[in-house]
């Protein structure tokens, strides 16, 4: 039972070992399909450099999963607002990402100050914040202050979107 | 020029209103982040990162400087008025500095701080601008093989010795340099990791990789597990101390920013080891032993110096020769890079009046942190009770903000979120982020003097070893690459000595 | 028999303890004690520590009183938890503490104990402290 639930637990850093595994490949079939034409300059050549860090890649990933494997962890970092006794609170993780990818897909299109609001309006909301309207006054200031605020200190001109007119 | 004179150019320029209004933001800024949890220096500056494209870069400078000090002293306001320490500098601090707090003597311990951390950086800028020139003038004699050999040395001393595992330390190194190859080839135009996309074609911006890992990794992360059981703030009036304080405090403030200054300096340094190695000196000098561990003053009076005189010491390889070592400087490189100006022992020559007036408002800001630290503590620990979701969702606020702003290009923030996943993942795993910056910053130069490097002996791999000073730095490093292997080899050869304290005494839980 | 009461590491918070003390030991009672956090904030001085905590315990059991110790912290405010504990333990007295208010004090901040007098379904008792 101990060496399956050992076996369990060590696989998700193995994720990490898979990653820096598949990073180190495709280090270097990017590199393979440069052209090196022999110049007397440059004698490395751009393909000399990420073949190392492809292999050193590829070197860690194989000894981070054999370490893994043998029982070592790597410590997750802590701080000072961080309690690691509990796993990841992925109700709080995903949501905030969430938020995020909305602000991505809304940036462009609706505006900054629309898309900037569902950002932190769904951050706090996503961090536990329970004052809905007043967060979402803050929301909406912050984005428009923010607007104003690069376009006049910094001659930034963010996205107006779909309140192109009014702004 | 000497060493006085371009002090006093810089002072000018520092003294400037427009200049003196950014070190008060910085120091301001710098001193709310340090109290603040969760947040740090580093994330500051990198959150900042895109704001530095409307400055000046003297007065950018001078406001990083200015965040980069204001984040120790507002670290060790909250390491001594909570029960948790911060930053793992502020440990040693935290072990005295709270216990004194508990014990009433607050307002003692956080004077001492103050204080102690104003003495260090004022001593520390000092040995800062006598030593930073004399590591020029040497460097300014070395050649590519050098430069190469300096640039592996320093990224290998930050990966494998820092930190506790070197193995990840060095995937993390790995990342670090593919992320730094996407782009363009400096040399022959081609383009590496792009992936068909033209909008990779210019590589990863330096600011969006930053903000990436240092803010937006930090906020998910610590979003993730965030500490929910509320703390509590040992309450405090205006620190002063009384005259014995001040007795038992000034020799471990010297000795403190003896140890530290020298540790900061060096590429392997970091702050831990001198604030510990301090600690242990004071406990063993001081005339009061038996309060170690009650609340001894002069254990919070050497660790915080040695402290802040490392602070100042990390700026010196960082000015000199553009190397890095703790992740403020880091970030404060990256902006240099921005900037379009090459870090480096020509900085000095290049940028002179910018470096004199940085290192100008170093002394400035240090005053400043003085004036602010010192009789508005207990305003700074009320700080301590902002709602957290209005902090972290501002953190990726700005950082989205910022790092849009960098090209007006939404691709840039799909690199921050999945950056930002990086770094959230790095967190969880223990794989530590200052070599995938350093990786990130360092990299294509280091790729850049290795080429010349070659391209000088036409060629010849020899040429890496065509300079002395090359040759004993791969020495080092073969040191420094060997030295595990070694140590376990030497004491398979040995005996394994007894335990110096009997098992069963309780003094210590021993396992192999 | 149901007595509830909320505490902060205050000295109104302690009056408000030995009252229900008192009182739960007169009707003989069980004590529940509220003392909640909305964790918003890093630092809360309101919300008692572990051993602060553990010392009111072993007062509470010594003086062989039946209690449950209540810690909350789930981004509600004070008088929420508390009447939420009313409710759910149907408490037959809330004892809350009392804090002197200066004028515009009294104005300005909506006061824990003035909702936990108006919303609550039974007898409320209030103390000053000292």
């Amino acid at each position: 039972m101990t060496s399956l639930t050992t076996g369990l637990k060590g696989r998700s850093e193995l994720g990490v070992a898979l990653l820096l595994g598949a990073a180190g490949v495709l280090v270097f079939l990017d590199a393979n399909g440069l052209a090196t034409p022999y110049s007397k300059s440059d004698p490395v050549g751009p393909k000399t450099v990420p073949f190392i860090v492809a292999g050193m890649l590829v070197v860690c990933a194989v000894l981070l999963a054999l370490n893994v494997l043998r029982g070592g962890k790597g410590e997750a970092e802590g701080g000072e607002d961080v309690d690691l006794t509990h796993p990841a609170d992925w109700k709080t993780v995903l949501p905030l990402a969430g938020a995020f990818i909305l602000n991505i897909l809304l940036i462009d299109w609706a505006g900054w100050v629309i898309s900037g609001t569902v950002l932190f309006w769904g951050s706090v909301l996503a961090l536990g914040s329970r004052r809905y309207v007043r967060d979402g006054l803050i929301s909406v200031a912050l984005s428009l202050l923010t607007f104003y605020g690069f376009y006049l200190g910094l001659g930034i001109a963010l996205p107006a979107g779909l309140l192109e007119g009014i702004l | 020029m000497d060493v006085w004179s371009s002090l006093m150019d810089g002072f000018a320029t520092a003294l400037t209103p427009m200049n003196f209004l950014y070190a008060v933001i910085g120091v301001v800024l710098g001193t709310a982040v340090g109290v603040l949890p969760g947040l740090g220096p580093a994330m500051t500056v990198a959150l900042l990162l895109p704001v530095t494209y409307a400055l000046e870069p003297t007065s950018a400078f001078i406001m990083f400087a200015g965040i980069y000090y204001g984040g120790m002293y507002g670290g060790s306001t909250t390491s001594i008025l909570l029960n948790t320490p911060g930053e793992s500098s502020s440990v040693v601090t935290a072990i005295e500095g709270n216990k004194m707090a508990k014990a009433g003597r607050a307002a003692q311990a956080l004077a001492t701080a103050a204080i102690g951390s104003f003495v260090a950086g004022t001593i520390g800028t000092a040995l800062l601008a006598v030593c930073a020139p004399i590591v020029v003038k040497f460097a300014v004699s070395l050649g590519a093989p050098s430069y190469f050999a300096i640039m592996v040395l320093a990224l290998l001393a930050v990966t494998a010795v820092l930190g506790s595992s070197r193995l990840r330390g060095f995937a993390s190194l790995g990342l670090g340099l593919a992320i730094g190859l996407v782009g363009m080839d400096s040399v022959t135009g081609q383009r590496r990791l792009t992936f068909g996309q033209p909008l990779l074609a210019d590589g990863l911006d330096i600011v969006v990789v930053a903000v990436a890992i240092f803010a937006v990794g930090e906020a998910l992360w610590v979003a993730a597990h965030l500490r929910r059981t509320p703390l509590h703030a040992i309450p405090v009036g205006q620190p002063w101390m009384g005259k014995s304080d001040w007795k038992r405090s000034w020799k471990p403030w010297l000795r403190g920013t003896a140890f530290g200054f020298p540790f900061g300096a060096l590429p392997a340094g970091g702050a831990e080891i001198p604030t510990f190695l301090s600690y242990v000196t004071e406990k063993r000098l001081s005339k009061h032993p038996e309060e170690f561990g009650k609340g001894a003053i002069e254990g919070v009076a050497g660790p915080e110096a040695a402290n802040n005189a490392a602070a100042a010491g990390t700026l010196t390889p960082m000015l000199a020769l553009g190397l890095p070592t703790n992740a403020t400087a880091a970030v404060m490189l990256a902006a240099f890079t921005s900037y379009g100006i090459q870090p480096g022992p020509q900085l000095f020559e290049s940028q002179g009046p910018l470096v004199w007036a940085l290192i100008a408002s170093l002394f400035i800001g240090n005053t400043l942190l003085l004036l602010i630290n010192l009789p508005l503590a207990p305003m700074w620990a009320k700080l301590l009770q902002l709602p957290r979701p209005y902090l972290y969702a501002g953190i990726l606020f700005f950082a989205t903000l910022g790092a849009y702003s960098v090209n007006l290009q939404a691709f840039d923030l799909v690199i921050l979120l999945v950056l930002g996943a990086l770094g959230f993942m790095m967190r969880r795993f223990g794989l530590p982020v200052l070599p995938l910056i350093l990786g990130v910053i360092l990299g294509p130069r280091i790729e850049g003097q290795l080429r010349k490097t070659l391209q000088l002996s036409a060629g010849d791999p020899a040429g890496l070893l065509g300079e002395p000073i090359a040759v004993g730095i791969y020495v080092i490093i073969g040191l420094i690459l060997l030295w595990p292997f070694a140590y376990k080899m030497f004491r398979r050869n040995r005996p394994e000595r007894r335990p110096l304290i009997p098992a069963n005494s309780g003094a210590a839980d021993y396992s192999d | 028999m149901t007595v509830v009461v909320g505490y902060v590491p205050t000295p109104e918070g302690e009056a408000a303890l030995t009252q229900a003390i008192a009182e739960a030991r007169k009707s003989n009672s069980t004590l529940v004690l509220i003392n909640s956090s909305k964790g918003e904030a890093a630092v809360d001085n309101r919300f008692a520590q572990e051993g602060d905590i553990q010392d009111i315990g072993q007062r509470l059991a010594s003086q062989g009183i039946e209690y449950l110790i209540k810690r909350p912290v789930r981004g509600h405010d004070a008088a929420a938890e508390v009447l939420d504990a009313a409710e759910e333990h149907n408490a037959d007295l809330i004892v809350i503490g009392l804090r002197r208010r200066t004028p515009v004090g009294k104005l300005i901040m909506g006061s824990t104990s003035q909702r936990i007098l108006l919303e609550a379904d039974c007898p409320v008792l209030a103390v000053k402290a000292g």
